[in-house]
């Protein structure tokens, strides 16, 4: 969601946010079940359907575009679960919406 | 009667249990975060609790956001741990505190607070991660039962740090009221400063997590009467749940005697500690 709310660059997950990724969120949600991993791997787009996201969403998640989810009201517990089906470290997920190289993030924002 | 025998508090970061299933503890990445953890094994060892009341947050794993309990009591006699998207973990079923859970429940109804009663659950790293911590990875049994306790701090509106607190009055008169000699510990888990979402991802703040670590023992009044918000501004969006430790110490009596406190940063994306309270 926007981070231009209350306390700068940091989106609380609220009523907008919710109503806004709850179909994103609920589609992640599914991967805990081994099945439904199944599905996205073997037809992402058919799986995505399934759960009627728009173009816009269904776009973001195809591309793994983590800002952009967040963005559209996915919530990071539940899209998490897509970096378990198509590994990406959480470092490089929080890298990517801080607009940084991985690198950068861990020197600047983790300080290693 | 049953004894609260002390408060402990933890960070419950899912790499923590990771880096165990990968037997990466003794890594110089890890090593300096598990080493703190020695101290409160050794003390769990010493203090025998029969029962752990575990207070954490899910993260999306038993609970989804089509309806989102602001606090919820476990009343199962067996927890499996969650499916986190991973596959599930090689770590063993957790035993419930059935009784004293239904106990706990009730009291907390006759107090005026009402919460979801849960008796078919699964527990995720929040749980997990900190009773790896302090009382190691068993072969097949957890040595104690639990009493889970989950908060939602995931959707706003989140509960007050001051409601936190409250109910951990509760769990402290339904303790000292349940009539048997069984030992119980309290665990508040979470935190500590950290931030997944959103351009300040990667927050940390260093000052103030050793601050928590060294306050929340004899001065908590400071941190129960800020707002949810102010949490999140100090601590990050994630980072705010160091409320649900607030559970805790609202158990503990007034003055306590900080056992150990420890501080790593950064575990993966977040400033880890822990803390042992005994009551003075």
């Amino acid at each position: 969601m926007s981070d231009t709310g209350k306390i700068a660059q940091t989106p609380l997950f609220d009523r907008k946010a919710n109503i806004r990724g709850y179909k994103l969120n609920k589609m992640a949600m599914a991967l805990v079940e081994e099945h439904n991993r199944q599905a996205f791997k073997d037809n992402e787009e058919a799986y995505l359907d399934r759960f009627g996201l728009d173009a816009v969403t269904k776009a973001a998640v195809m591309s793994r575009d983590w800002h952009e989810m967040v963005r559209l009201g996915g919530n990071l517990f539940f899209i998490l679960k897509i970096s378990a089906i198509d590994p990406t470290p959480i470092i490089s997920i929080g890298a990517a919406q801080a607009g940084m190289t991985p690198e950068d993030f861990i020197k600047n924002r983790l300080g290693k | 009667m049953a004894k609260l025998i002390g408060g402990l508090g933890t960070s419950h970061v899912p790499s923590i249990g990771v880096a165990l299933d990968k037997g990466q503890d003794q890594t110089d990445y890890w090593k300096p975060l598990f080493d703190g953890y020695d101290y409160p094994k050794q003390w769990m060892k010493e203090n025998r609790p029969d029962i752990a009341v575990v207070i954490f947050n899910d993260h999306g794993n038993a609970m989804f956001l089509d309806r989102v309990p602001t606090f919820t009591v476990g009343v199962a006699d067996k927890y499996a741990p969650a499916d986190e998207g991973w596959g599930p973990r090689a770590i063993p079923h957790f035993d419930g505190a059935e009784d004293f859970s239904w106990y706990f429940a009730d009291k907390l109804v006759e107090n005026h607070f009402d919460p979801m009663i849960a008796r078919e659950i699964d527990v995720d790293h929040g749980l997990q991660v900190p009773m790896e911590l302090f009382f190691g990875r068993p072969e097949d049994k957890w040595p104690v039962r639990i009493l889970p306790i989950w908060v939602n701090t995931v959707q706003f509106p989140i509960p007050t740090p001051q409601r936190c607190w409250e109910m951990g009055q509760i769990l402290r008169a339904a303790i000292e009221s349940y009539p048997t000699d069984e030992r119980i510990v309290v665990m508040g888990t979470g935190g500590l400063s950290h931030q997944l979402q959103g351009t300040r991802a990667g927050f940390l703040n260093e000052q103030a997590d050793r601050d928590w670590l060294a306050s929340i023992g004899n001065n908590p009044g400071k941190w129960r009467d800020l707002s949810r918000e102010d949490f999140v501004e100090i601590f990050g969006s994630e980072g705010a749940e160091l409320i649900m430790w607030l559970v805790m110490r609202g158990a503990m009596d007034a003055s306590v005697n900080v056992k150990h406190t420890h501080y790593h940063l950064p575990a993966s994306m977040t400033g880890a500690g822990c803390i042992v309270l005994e009551n003075a």
